[in-house]
C-alpha cells in the first residue's frame, strides 16, 4: 500500500480541516483520533436520551466561509442557524436585550441610556473599521520578527505597510484595544453597566484575567470579524450543536479521500535525526508518513508527544510558560419545559438568543476574584443558549436543552476538581440562574457539569484552556505557539502543528487547520 | 415591534393602503390611499398634513445656549433673532457633514434643534465646559407638516391668529384646540407651508381641529411617498440617501463637506471658530472636489430610448433612491441619488453628486438607467436647483 | 531667538522645559500656584544624563540618592532580603530568599536589563510616529528598528511577549520566592490602578528600570525640582494660580491669573494635567469635541497615598518593603478597586539620606498603595487619613528599632491630599497612568503626543507626555525641543 503523506494526530475540527485540505490537493491522509468520535471541543453528543447536547463550544460565530465554500460544507450536512439577540437580565427584575434590529436594538438601549443608543453603532462602526483592518492578519501566516530571512523581511514590510496604510484613526484605535482592559474601553463608550457588563464578557472568554485587565478589550473585536464576510449575523447555531460542524468536515475530509481512525490514540511521534517519520500509537503500533501534523496542543504535542530531547531548549522553556490556565465550565440540562425568566416572562424570541448574565463590570470582576485565588466563582458569569429553540431536533417534543457556559472555574482550584467540586460548581450556576429563571430547578431533568478538568480529560485540552492556550496579546499572531514557530512548522523537520494552538488561534473556525495545510502545501499566502 | 407616533390613532384608521414604512424606528404612512398621486398633488394645489413626529428633537437651554450651538454648527447661530429658524447642517473635525437640521430660537436662551439622526452625544460633546442643558424631547414632542397653498387658511382658521406677518423660517406660538403650539413656517417640500410643535399628549385633539379646519379646503394626508416628490422638486437632500454621515461612513470618501452638498452659504468662515472650520476654510480655498445639483433627462433623447425597444417611455413615479451613474466626456463623472418623475413639471427630475471640474449647469451629460433588462443611456443637464421654487414658498 | 513663554506648574518636567528654552535665548516665566515648593522631599525618577549635562546640573547641586541595597524585604525567617546595586553582591542575601532565585536572577536581570534599553532607547526623543511619511521621522524609526534588532532574537522576542504581560505571570516563571516577587511586583504596579496580575503590569515594572544598572527595579532618587528652581535663567513666580490661558486667533497668546492679571505670551507650556490644561484653563470652543472627549478619557486614577514619619532615632534601613507576596499586592488592590482602603496596603519606606534634624530625629519617606481617591463608603477626612498612618505604623512597627514607639511623628497624605498639593489629577503622579495605551505616541492621546495642542503656541511638557512619569524632566526637555524646532521653522 502507498505510504501515507501526512498523518494528522488529533480529529478536533482543526485536524479534520487540515486533513480534508491535504487530501484536496492530492495527498493521502490519515487522522488518527483518540477518543472514539470525532469533533474535539466541537462535538455533540446524547448524553440522556432524545436530548443532545453541545457538550463542549457551543456557538459559531468565527467559522471561516472559504473552508465552508471549499469543502463544501452544506452538503455534508452543515447549516447554520442565526441567534437574533442577546439577553442580560437584571437583578432588579429589570433586563437589557439587544436585538439584530437596527431599529429594536436602539430602543432597547435607549431605554437604558440614550447616549449609549448612540455610541452603540460608532462603537459598531469604529470596530467594523478595525476589524477590516486586522481580519488580512488572520488570513496570513505570521512572520518572524526576529528573522532576517528575505521572507520574513517582507513579510513584516508588508505588514508594516499594512498599518501604515489603515490611517491614524483605526490604528490608535486598535493599538488601544490591544493593550486595554474591556471594562476602560467600554468606559470611553458606553454608561450602562449592563451594557457594559455584557460586552465585557466577550473579552473575558476562556481567559484568567478579569475585564479590568489590560489584554481584555482585543476579543471584543472578534465579535465583529464574522460580519465582514458579509454573514448576515455574526453569531449563530449549527444545527445539530458543533458536532455536527466536526461530522460534516469529517465527511468531506473522507468524500476527499482521507482516512480517518477513531478510538486510535497517539503516543509518540516518532523522530529519527531530527525528523519526524510516522507516529507510534499507545496500542505499540507504528505508522510512517512522510510528514506528521498534530492538532493537540502545543503541550501536549512537544512535551508528550515528541518530547523534550528532540527540542532545542528555548522552545521547551516558550512551551512551558505557555498560559494555559483553563476557566471555563460548561453546564448542560435537559428540561422538561422552558426556562420562565422573571424578567421577561413566558416564551419569546429572546429565549431564541443568548442570556448573558452579566448584569455589570464588577459582577464579572467580583466573579474573577474568587478564581484568581483558587476558587471557583460562587456567582459566575454565564452565557446561555436554549439549542432546542433554534434547533427542536436536540430534544423530545415540548423538551428542551440548555447550554451553559459559565466562568471562572480555575483549573487549578484550591484541594483539586473532585465529584463533589463538580457539583457544587453545578450547583452554583443553576442557584445563581435560578435567581433570573425561578422555575429552573423544577424543570431539570437532567444535569451534565463539565469542569476544566473533565475538559482536559476528555477532550485532552491541556489545563482544560478550551483555545489551547489563552488568547492574550503575548500568545498571539508572531508568538503563537512560541517565538519563532508561528508558521505551523517546529524544529523536528516534517513535524506541522495545526491546532488551535497556532495562529489566529481558538474557536470554531478552522483558521489554523487550513492555513497549516497550506503552508504544508506549499503555498504561499 | 416598531413605535407608533402620537397621531398612530388617527393615521391608522386612515392608511387604507396598509403600506407603512420605518422612519428612524417609527412606522409612518407610506401613502394613505391606495397610490400616492393625489397626496403629492395635495401638497401642490391644496394643503398636506405630514406627520414627521419621528424627527429628533432637542430642547437646548441655559445661559451658553448659543455658544454651544455656534460651536456645533458653520452657521451664526448668535446672529438668529428670536422667532427665528435656521437650517443648517453640522460637521465633524474634517469638515465633513453629520447631520442636517434646524435650529430654533424659542427664546433668547432656549433653542430647538431638529435632526434626522438621533445627536445626543453629539449635543453633548460639544457642550464641555458650557453652562446649558439639553432636553431629548423627540418623543415628548408630536410634529406636523400642514404644506400647501391653503396652508396659511387652514391654519389660521384653525389657531384663530393671523399668520401674514410670519415670515419664512420664524415660528410663533399659537394655540390650536386649546392647546399650545409652536408654529414655524418651515417645511420639506419648498411650498407654501407650516410646521406645528406640541406636546404630544395633545396630538389628537390638534390632528382633528386641524383636518377640521382644512377639510372646505381639500385638506389631505399625505405619506412619505408624496414627500419623496415634493422635497425633490425643492431640491432638498436627505440623510442616509443623498449623502452618508460621517458619523456613520467606512471609508473618507463616502463622507461630504458642506460645499459638496451645495451648502457653502451655510458656512461662516467668519466665525472664529466652530467645528470643521478649519478643513472648510482649507476646502473653501481650494475649491470643493464634488458639487450637489439638479439633473433633468432630456425628454426626447429618454423616448427614443424607448421607442428603439418599441415602447412608449416609462417614468418613475415613485421616487427611487439608489446609486445611479453619470457619464460626460471620458467616463463617469458623478451620480444620481434620489430621483423622480415630476409630475408638476413633466420632467424626470435627480439630485446627483458631479465631480466639480465641469460643473457649471448646462453642459450636456449621460444619466443611466434600465430599459427592458438592459442599461442604456440617457442624454441629461445639470439644472438650478430647486427644480420647483413658487413665490408663495417665501410670500 | 526670542520671546516670551509662560511656562505653567513648576514641577520637574516643566522647569526642564523653561530652562531649555531660557538656554536656546527665550524668556521663560514659570508660574505655579503653589506658594512654596512642596516639603523639599525627594523625587523619584532617572534623569537622562543629557539633560544633566545639558543643564549642567550637577554643577548646580544635583544630588541623585542611590540607595545600597537599593531594596530590601523582610523574610519570614526574621532576616532581610537585599538587593545591592551589583548583582553579585545581592547574591547571598537573594538565596537566603530562594537558592533558585539567586540562581535565576543574574540571567533574569540581563533580559529586563536589555528590554528597558530599548524603552530607554525610546524615551530619548519625542515618541516615535510609527505612521509619520516625513523623512526625518522615517530615518529615525528605521534607526531605532535597527537598533533594538541589534539587540538579538532573545530581546526581540520578549519584547512583543513581556511588555503586555502581567507583571505576576513575568515574575511566576522565573521565581518562587515569595518576597522576592512582591518586591519586584510592586514595581510593575507602582502609581498604577492595576493589582500584578494585569496585563501590561510588566511594562510598567521595565518602565521603573530605565536608566537603572541591571536590576535594579526601582528609580533613583533626587533633588532635581530644587536644583531647577534656583538654577538661573529663569523667573519662577511662585503663588500665581492660573484662571485662563488666552486664544487670540486660534494662538495661545498668553494667561491671565486668578487676580486677573494679564501675562502676554508668544508660547505658553502646560506642565500640569491635559485635562485641566485643555478643559479648564481653554476655551474648549477651540477643540474638536473628539479631542475634548479623548482628553477626558485619560485614565488618571490615583492610587497611593505618602506616610511621612519622624523616628527619633535610625531607621535601620535605606529602603524596606512591604509587599510580603504577589497576592498579598492582588488582594490589596481588590480592596482598592471597590473603594476601601486595603487591609493590607503595600509599603515602600526610604529613609531620607540627611543628616538627622536638630532634635535627632530622621526622616521616613512612606509610599502607600492601594490608597483609592475615592472611598466606597464615606469620604477621606481626618479620621480616616488617622487610621491609614495607624495602619502604617502598625506594619512597619515590627521592621523598626524599638517598633511603634520609635515613631515620634507622622503625616500621611491621600490621594486626596495630594490632588490638592501636587495638583495631580486625582492624585495620580504621573498625571496619566503608565500603560501600554497611555504610553509612546498614545501619550496622552495620539492627537497630543508630539507635545503640540491643536492651539498653535500651547504645548503640553508635564509627566502625561511621552515618555512620562518617572523619568524626570524627559519630557519637558522633548517638549522644549519641539519648541524651538517650531520657533526656528517659524511655526510658533
Ligand atoms: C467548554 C468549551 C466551550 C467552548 N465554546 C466555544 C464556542 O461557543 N464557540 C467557539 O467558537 N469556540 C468555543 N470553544 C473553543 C473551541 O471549541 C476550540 O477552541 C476548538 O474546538 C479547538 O479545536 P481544535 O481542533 O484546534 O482542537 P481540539 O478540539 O482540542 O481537538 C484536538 C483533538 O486532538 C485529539 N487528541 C489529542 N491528543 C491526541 C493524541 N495523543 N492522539 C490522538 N488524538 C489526540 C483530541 O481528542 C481532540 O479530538 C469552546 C471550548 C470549550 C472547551
Amino acid at each position: 500500500m502507498k505510504p501515507y503523506d501526512a498523518i494528522v494526530i488529533g480529529g478536533g475540527h482543526n485536524g479534520l480541516v487540515c486533513a480534508a485540505y491535504l487530501a484536496r490537493a492530492g495527498r493521502r491522509v490519515l487522522v488518527l483520533e483518540r477518543r472514539e468520535r470525532v469533533g474535539g471541543a466541537a462535538f455533540s453528543e446524547q448524553v440522556f436520551p432524545g436530548f443532545t447536547f453541545t457538550v463542549y463550544s457551543y456557538v459559531v460565530s468565527l467559522l471561516r466561509p472559504e473552508i465552508i465554500r471549499d469543502l463544501e460544507l452544506p452538503r455534508h450536512g452543515l447549516h447554520v442557524l442565526p441567534l437574533e439577540s442577546t439577553l442580560t437580565p437584571l437583578a432588579n427584575g429589570d433586563h437589557l436585550a439587544q436585538w439584530s434590529d437596527h431599529d429594536q436594538n436602539r430602543r432597547a438601549l435607549a431605554r437604558h441610556s440614550p447616549r449609549d443608543a448612540e455610541a452603540y453603532d460608532e462603537f459598531g462602526r469604529t470596530l467594523h473599521q478595525m476589524a477590516r483592518a486586522v481580519k488580512p492578519l488572520l488570513g496570513m501566516v505570521p512572520p518572524d520578527p526576529a528573522s532576517l530571512a528575505p521572507g520574513d523581511l517582507a513579510g513584516l514590510a508588508r505588514l508594516a505597510r499594512h498599518f501604515r496604510g489603515m490611517g491614524r484613526g483605526v490604528f490608535h484605535a486598535l493599538h488601544k484595544l490591544l493593550t486595554m482592559s474591556a471594562a476602560d474601553y467600554l468606559d470611553e463608550w458606553f454608561e450602562s453597566e449592563a451594557l457594559k457588563g455584557t460586552k465585557s464578557a466577550s473579552g473575558i472568554i476562556g481567559t484568567l484575567l478579569g475585564p479590568r485587565s489590560p489584554g481584555t478589550a482585543y476579543v471584543l473585536l472578534h465579535h465583529y470579524m464574522g460580519e465582514l464576510d458579509g454573514v448576515f449575523r455574526a453569531w449563530g447555531f449549527a444545527k445539530g450543536g458543533n458536532g455536527s460542524v466536526s461530522a460534516a468536515i469529517a465527511a468531506a475530509a473522507r468524500a476527499l479521500g482521507a482516512e480517518i481512525r477513531t478510538g486510535t490514540p497517539v503516543a509518540r511521534v516518532l523522530v529519527e535525526s531530527g525528523r519526524a517519520t510516522g507516529v507510534a500509537l499507545e496500542s505499540g503500533e507504528e505508522i510512517r508518513a512522510g510528514r506528521v501534523v498534530s492538532s493537540a496542543d502545543p503541550r501536549r504535542t512537544f512535551l508528550e508527544l515528541v518530547g523534550e530531547a528532540h527540542l532545542p531548549g528555548e522552545l521547551v522553556e516558550a512551551v512551558r510558560r505557555f498560559r494555559f490556565r483553563g476557566a471555563s465550565a460548561k453546564v448542560n440540562l435537559a428540561l422538561d419545559a422552558l426556562p420562565d425568566f422573571t424578567c421577561l416572562p413566558g416564551p419569546g424570541a429572546h429565549l431564541r438568543g443568548a442570556i448573558s448574565i452579566s448584569p455589570s463590570v464588577e459582577y464579572l470582576e467580583r466573579a474573577y476574584d474568587q478564581a484568581k485565588y483558587g476558587e471557583f466563582s460562587r456567582r459566575p458569569y454565564m452565557d446561555i443558549v436554549i439549542p432546542s429553540m433554534i434547533d427542536p431536533s436536540m430534544a423530545p417534543p415540548g423538551k428542551h436543552v440548555a447550554s451553559i457556559f459559565a466562568q471562572y472555574a480555575p483549573y487549578r482550584l484550591n484541594g483539586g476538581w473532585t465529584d463533589a467540586r463538580r457539583e457544587a460548581l453545578g450547583d452554583a450556576v443553576i442557584d445563581t440562574l435560578a435567581e433570573y429563571a425561578p422555575n429552573l430547578k423544577s424543570i431539570i431533568l437532567h444535569r451534565q457539569v463539565v469542569t476544566p478538568a473533565d475538559i482536559e480529560r476528555d477532550v485532552g485540552l491541556s489545563e482544560g484552556s478550551i483555545f489551547q492556550g489563552e488568547l492574550s496579546l503575548q500568545q498571539l499572531f508572531s508568538v503563537r505557539p512560541a517565538p519563532g514557530w508561528s508558521k505551523y512548522r517546529t524544529p523536528v523537520e516534517g513535524l506541522y502543528m495545526c491546532g488551535a494552538g497556532t495562529h489566529p488561534g481558538g474557536g470554531v473556525m478552522g483558521a489554523p487547520g487550513r492555513l497549516a495545510a497550506l503552508t504544508m502545501l506549499g503555498a504561499r499566502r | 415591534m416598531l413605535r407608533t407616533t402620537p397621531f398612530h390613532a388617527r393615521t391608522a384608521a386612515l392608511c387604507a393602503s396598509h403600506a407603512w414604512r420605518r422612519w428612524a424606528g417609527y412606522v409612518v404612512a407610506s401613502s394613505y390611499e391606495l397610490s400616492h398621486d393625489r397626496e403629492y398633488h395635495a401638497i401642490r394645489s391644496a394643503a398636506a398634513l405630514l406627520d414627521v413626529s419621528p424627527l429628533c428633537k432637542y430642547l437646548v437651554a441655559g445661559r451658553d445656549a448659543a455658544r454651544l450651538l455656534d460651536r456645533m454648527v458653520p452657521r451664526d447661530v448668535s446672529r438668529a433673532g428670536i422667532g427665528q429658524v435656521l437650517y443648517t447642517p453640522w460637521c465633524d473635525a474634517a469638515g465633513k457633514v453629520l447631520d442636517d437640521g434646524t435650529i430654533a430660537r424659542l427664546d433668547e436662551t432656549v433653542f430647538r434643534v431638529t435632526a434626522a439622526e438621533p445627536g445626543l452625544r453629539w449635543l453633548e460633546a460639544n457642550a464641555a465646559g458650557l453652562d446649558v442643558s439639553i432636553e431629548d424631547t423627540s418623543d415628548a414632542t408630536a410634529a406636523l407638516a400642514l404644506q400647501g397653498p391653503s396652508a396659511r387658511d387652514i391654519l389660521e382658521r384653525a389657531c384663530g391668529a393671523d399668520l401674514a406677518g410670519l415670515r419664512y423660517f420664524r415660528l410663533t406660538a399659537a394655540r390650536i384646540a386649546g392647546h399650545p403650539v409652536t408654529i414655524s413656517r418651515t417645511g420639506y417640500t419648498g411650498d407654501l407651508g407650516y410646521e406645528i410643535w406640541l406636546d404630544a399628549a395633545d396630538a389628537l385633539p390638534v390632528w382633528d381641529a386641524l383636518v377640521a379646519a382644512g377639510t372646505p379646503y381639500g385638506i389631505t394626508p399625505a405619506g412619505m411617498l408624496a414627500l419623496d416628490v415634493a422635497r425633490i422638486e425643492a431640491g432638498l437632500m436627505l440623510l442616509d440617501v443623498d449623502y452618508v454621515s460621517a458619523r456613520k461612513a467606512l471609508i473618507e470618501s463616502q463622507t461630504s463637506s458642506p460645499y459638496e452638498l451645495d451648502l457653502g452659504w451655510t458656512v461662516d468662515l467668519g466665525k472664529e471658530t466652530f467645528v470643521g472650520r478649519d478643513a472648510l476654510a482649507a476646502e473653501a480655498a481650494r475649491g470643493p472636489a464634488w458639487r450637489f445639483v439638479g439633473i433633468a433627462v432630456d425628454w426626447d433623447s429618454f423616448e427614443r430610448l424607448f421607442a428603439e425597444a418599441g415602447l412608449a417611455p416609462r417614468v418613475p413615479l415613485a421616487a427611487w433612491r439608489t446609486s445611479v451613474p453619470l457619464y460626460g466626456d471620458g467616463g463617469q463623472v458623478g451620480y444620481a441619488t434620489s430621483g423622480v418623475w415630476s409630475p408638476l413639471l413633466k420632467q424626470y427630475i435627480a439630485l446627483a453628486h458631479v465631480e466639480a471640474r465641469p460643473a457649471a449647469p448646462g453642459p450636456a451629460r449621460e444619466r443611466e438607467g434600465t430599459r427592458e433588462h438592459r442599461r442604456r443611456r440617457a442624454a441629461a443637464h445639470v439644472v438650478k436647483k430647486p427644480f420647483f421654487d413658487p413665490e408663495r414658498k417665501r410670500a | 531667538m526670542s520671546g516670551a513663554t509662560v511656562v505653567i506648574g513648576a514641577d520637574a518636567d516643566a522647569l526642564v522645559a523653561a530652562h531649555y528654552l531660557a538656554r536656546a535665548g527665550r524668556r521663560a516665566l514659570v508660574v505655579d500656584e503653589r506658594e512654596a515648593p512642596d516639603a523639599p522631599a525627594l523625587e523619584p525618577g532617572w534623569i537622562p544624563p543629557r539633560v544633566v549635562r545639558d543643564l549642567a546640573l550637577e554643577r548646580h547641586g544635583l544630588v541623585v540618592h542611590a540607595p545600597d541595597p537599593w531594596a530590601a524585604a523582610p523574610l519570614p525567617d526574621g532576616g532581610r532580603l537585599e538587593l545591592a546595586r551589583d548583582l553579585a553582591r545581592s547574591a547571598a542575601s537573594t538565596a537566603r530568599a530562594s537558592r533558585r532565585a539567586a540562581h535565576r536572577r543574574p540571567q533574569f536581570c540581563g533580559r529586563m536589563a536589555r528590554l528597558a534599553r530599548v524603552l530607554e532607547l525610546l524615551y530619548a526623543g519625542p515618541p516615535p510616529d510609527p505612521l509619520a511619511r516625513a523623512p526625518g521621522e522615517l530615518a529615525r524609526m528605521a534607526g531605532l528598528a535597527w537598533r533594538v534588532r541589534r539587540l538579538g532574537r532573545r530581546a526581540i522576542e520578549d519584547l512583543l511577549r513581556v511588555l503586555p504581560m502581567p507583571a505576576a505571570d513575568l515574575l511566576d516563571d522565573w521565581f518562587e520566592s515569595d518576597e522576592l516577587k512582591g518586591l519586584l511586583g510592586l514595581g510593575g504596579v507602582m502609581h498604577l490602578a492595576q493589582g500584578p496580575r494585569s496585563g501590561g503590569t510588566a511594562f510598567a515594572l521595565l518602565h521603573g528600570h530605565v536608566g537603572s544598572p541591571p536590576g535594579v527595579f526601582r528609580p533613583p532618587r533626587s533633588n532635581l525640582v530644587e536644583v531647577l528652581a534656583r538654577l538661573p535663567g529663569i523667573e519662577v513666580r511662585r503663588g500665581a494660580r492660573v484662571a485662563r490661558i488666552t486664544v487670540r486667533a486660534r494662538r495661545a497668546a498668553g494667561i491671565v491669573l486668578a487676580t486677573g492679571e494679564e501675562i502676554a505670551a508668544d508660547c505658553v507650556v502646560s506642565g500640569i494635567d491635559p485635562r485641566r490644561t485643555l478643559l479648564e484653563l481653554v476655551d474648549p470652543a477651540w477643540l474638536d469635541p473628539e479631542l475634548v472627549r479623548a482628553v477626558r478619557n485619560v485614565r488618571a486614577r490615583g492610587v497611593v497615598a505618602r506616610a511621612t514619619l519622624l523616628l527619633d532615632r535610625e531607621p535601620g534601613f535605606s529602603a524596606l518593603t512591604l509587599a510580603p507576596s504577589l497576592d498579598d499586592l492582588e488582594r490589596a488592590h481588590d480592596d482598592a478597586k471597590y473603594g476601601r482602603v486595603p487591609q493590607r496596603p503595600a509599603l515602600e519606606a526610604h529613609a531620607v539620606d540627611e543628616a538627622a534634624d536638630a532634635a535627632g530625629r530622621r526622616r521616613v519617606d512612606v509610599h502607600v498603595q492601594y490608597a483609592p481617591h475615592a472611598l466606597a463608603e464615606g469620604a477621606w477626612d481626618s479620621a480616616r487619613r488617622a487610621a491609614l498612618g495607624d495602619q502604617v505604623v502598625a506594619l512597619l512597627a515590627a521592621h523598626l528599632p524599638g517598633g511603634a514607639a520609635a515613631v515620634v511623628e507622622r503625616s500621611v497624605r491621600t490621594p486626596l491630599d495630594l490632588e490638592a498639593a501636587r495638583g495631580w489629577p486625582q492624585g495620580q503622579m504621573h498625571h496619566a497612568e503608565l500603560a501600554l495605551d497611555q504610553a509612546l505616541w498614545m501619550r496622552p492621546v495620539p492627537a497630543l503626543a508630539q507635545y503640540r495642542t491643536p492651539i498653535r503656541a500651547l504645548y503640553l511638557g508635564g509627566p502625561a507626555t511621552h515618555p512620562g512619569g518617572g523619568i524626570a524632566g524627559a519630557a519637558g526637555a522633548n517638549a522644549a525641543r519641539e519648541i524651538i524646532r517650531d520657533a526656528r521653522r517659524g511655526r510658533l
